[in-house]
């Protein structure tokens, strides 16, 4: 068994010529060493300083925490568990109405409806615009004093709490988000819906498949990678989420979300370790489900 | 004028000996800061300026510009985005900061002097001597090491802001806004006239500190609203929960989008004559000439009303601004040099025609010719013998931010949670790492 894997490997190296191997080694080497000093080095020390307390300042003042302050996190703090609910909300609302809304939009307009140049440039819009840019847009409509505000005849004193209301302003946020989302899904599968073989869409229709069918049995299988990239791109931007509700409140207090407790306890006055207890959960809350689900899909295609 | 004397009658009294104390010593040290002025010649110094936009890049020019024309030493400035600085405040002192800047006395100032990235300028605050009143020094001393690590300069005061033609309108004496049932019968009749009786901002989760603060010092007096902020006292004692009564009184007369809105939203109120009473520092004023000279004339601020006669009025939140010298600068001597410019006679004449508005420490400050409202803001900040800094600047960065902010928050939201808010508030300092 042993000899029978290391005999064809072997032989794959030796049909590699010398630049080849240097190349091959360089394009694989650098982005790694890259990507092990950028990003796998701070993520470890990150989950290390997670069990101290430390100011940031003087290495000499570190000590350590155990697990305090996750502890601390998970026990004394209401506003994890509002942040968790919003991202779960956020999340729950990108996986089963934005993104199927942005697949079906692709679909429609992959279609030849009438109008489709019209809608793909109007849905495509907001995506060249930065969530940052996004958040002060709508932060000038729904602000006290804003546009919308004085449609409705609202000055100052009598502006309906919008931003501020907890009963609404999840689903304005998620609406405002889903505005850019729906359009950059859209774009990402309808790019992928062009490279399928119409042929294959026109076979079924002769077979008598229903337009669902079609869709169902037909394009979503073949548009497998793309999937697999748009789940974890939902699955990413859910829990990544930050700046539009920084720029809309300027302060992580009032529509809490993992991200913003990270840098509220991580960068500024207020740093303490806890910032990085909270990077920490939120980087196994982010990839332990991408993990899980890549390997199910892979395992499935080597069968 | 009279105002002008009390303000130095009050410290005067309170901290007398120190003062002639001060005074003794600078005799003494006066030929030491000449020295160090003398030796920063020929090397730059670098100066930030901590926002204020064309205006704090003027004051800021007038100022360094007359310290060139004395000791012949080169300032270049540049300006930084004030909040940019303070939130990377640690990172750029580590790295190659300027070596000096405007800053902020209390925690700010203390906390940093504790890890080693500001330099001490006792010696230069020994040399400004008695210009320097005993109560600002004190309160721009490290308790740790009882040096100081900031020159003290400017400050302002948190008062409960109103517009005088608005208060007369409703059958009420101005000038006699002075104890709790005065503040509640206002706030009863503006609400009445469907006007926001008490207005409140609190979106980014800091402007509702100020009516905290001033709530527990009148409530409960200074000490132990110091003591609560530093972990001496606790937020589940029936001292806090009484604080949180008062507080729970005024929720009904804040205008309903009181999260939507930051301080500006209710300088716009107060401006639009559509709220009664606002609690606020005194930093906006001159929105209200720039609207008009009516409108500037009709803005008045009193010291929060009495509650506990056993405290009066006498605890007051007045930030002390200041000027600090980083340690890691690469010219510390002309740094302090340079801050000592800033802290005297000739610094703050210069700041003054630069177009500086800041009422300053100094009793080398000439405010004779103050407006009404100016002149009111020095009675404000003179009818108190305590100064606080804003819970921010009196407590700890981890615990003010990020667990007091969202806390009254919540409160606000929900004043019937207050027990539990409260046991979660200091369930959270106790989890805070020792210092």
């Amino acid at each position: 068994m042993k000899t029978a894997v290391t005999v064809p490997k072997n032989r794959n190296r030796r049909s590699l010529s010398k630049t080849d191997r240097f190349t091959l080694s360089a394009f694989v080497g650098i982005p790694s060493l890259l990507q092990i000093i950028l990003l796998w080095v701070p993520a470890v020390v990150t989950v290390i300083l997670s069990f101290t307390y430390w100011n940031g300042i003087n290495i000499k003042d570190i000590h350590w925490a155990g697990i305090q302050n996750y502890k601390n996190i998970f026990f004394n703090n209401p506003i994890f568990y509002q942040a968790l609910k919003n991202n779960g909300i956020w999340l729950a609302f990108f996986l089963f109405i934005a993104t199927p809304l942005g697949v079906l939009l692709a679909y429609q307009i992959d279609r030849g409806i009438k109008g489709h140049a019209f809608f793909e440039s109007i849905y495509y819009l907001p995506v060249v615009l930065s969530l940052a840019v996004i958040g002060i847009i709508w932060n000038f409509m729904f602000q006290p004093g804003g546009f919308v505000q004085g449609i409705m005849g609202r000055d100052l004193a009598h502006a309906l709490s919008i931003w501020g209301n907890p009963s609404i302003n999840t689903w304005v946020i998620l609406g405002v988000a889903s505005w850019r989302h729906i359009g950059y899904i859209m774009l990402l599968y309808l790019s992928g819906l062009k490279s399928v073989d119409p042929a294959l869409k026109e076979a079924a229709a002769i077979d008598g498949a229903t337009e669902w069918q079609i869709f169902r049995k037909i394009i979503l299988p073949t548009m497998q990678p793309v999937n697999i990239i748009i789940l974890v791109i939902t699955l990413i931007e859910s829990l990544r989420a930050f700046d539009l509700v920084y720029i809309i409140y300027g302060s992580p207090t009032v529509f809490p979300l993992l991200n913003l407790l990270v840098f509220q306890n991580f960068a500024g006055q207020g740093i303490s370790m806890k910032g990085a207890a909270y990077a920490v959960i939120l980087l196994l809350l982010c990839i332990i489900p991408i993990i899980t689900y890549l390997r199910v899909v892979f395992k499935e295609d080597l069968k | 004028m009279s105002e002008e004397k009390n303000v130095v009658s009050r410290r005067t009294v309170l901290k007398g000996a120190a003062i002639g104390g001060a005074g003794l010593a600078a005799g003494g040290v006066l030929s030491a800061g000449t020295a160090s002025s003398a030796r920063a010649a020929g090397a730059d110094i670098h100066w930030t300026t901590r926002g204020g936009g064309a205006s704090g890049d003027a004051i800021a020019k007038s100022v360094n510009d007359a310290f060139t024309a004395k000791t012949g030493t080169k300032v270049i400035a540049q300006q930084v985005n004030s909040d940019d600085f303070q939130n990377n405040f640690v990172q750029i002192m580590q790295g190659s900061p300027d070596d000096a800047f405007g800053w902020m006395a209390g925690w700010r100032t203390n906390a940093r002097a504790d890890a080693g990235l500001l330099a001490d300028v006792s010696a230069q605050i020994k040399a400004l001597g008695s210009s320097l009143p005993a109560s600002a020094v004190q309160a721009a001393t490290n308790p740790k090491d009882k040096k100081q690590y900031i020159i003290p300069t400017t400050y302002y005061p948190w008062g409960l802001h109103y517009r005088k033609s608005m208060v007369k309108k409703i059958g009420m004496n101005p000038e006699k806004i002075q104890h709790w049932d005065d503040l509640i019968k206002m706030m009863t009749l503006t609400k009445k006239n469907g006007l926001v009786a008490y207005a409140m901002g609190d979106k980014q989760g800091w402007e509702a500190m100020g009516t905290f603060d001033i709530l527990n010092a009148r409530v409960n007096g200074y000490q132990y609203h110091i003591d609560l902020l530093n972990g001496r006292a606790k937020w589940t004692d029936a001292k806090t929960k009484e604080t949180f009564k008062y507080f729970a009184q005024l929720i009904p007369f804040m205008n309903p989008n009181f999260m939507d809105i930051d301080w500006d939203g209710c300088r716009d109120l107060l401006l639009q004559k559509m709220c009664g009473a606002m609690m606020m520092g005194s930093w906006f004023a001159n929105d209200f000439k720039a609207k008009s000279q009516a409108d500037y004339n009709d803005l008045w601020v009193v010291p929060f009303p009495e509650i506990n006669k056993a405290h009066g009025i006498d605890t007051i939140d007045a930030p002390l601004d200041g000027i600090s010298v980083a340690k890691n600068g690469k010219n510390v001597e002309g740094g302090k040099a340079l801050a000592q410019f800033w802290g005297s006679k000739e610094g703050i004449n210069a700041a003054i025609a630069g177009g500086d508005t800041s009422i300053y420490v100094s009793k080398d400050f000439d405010t004779s010719g103050y407006d009404a409202f100016g002149k009111q803001k020095l009675a404000v900040l003179g009818s108190a013998k305590n100064i606080m800094f804003f819970a921010d600047r009196d407590s700890r960065g981890d615990f003010a931010g990020p667990i007091l902010g969202p806390a009254l928050q919540n409160f606000m939201k929900n004043p019937k949670n207050v027990n539990k808010i409260l046991e979660n508030t200091q369930a959270q300092w106790e989890a805070l790492p020792k210092q």
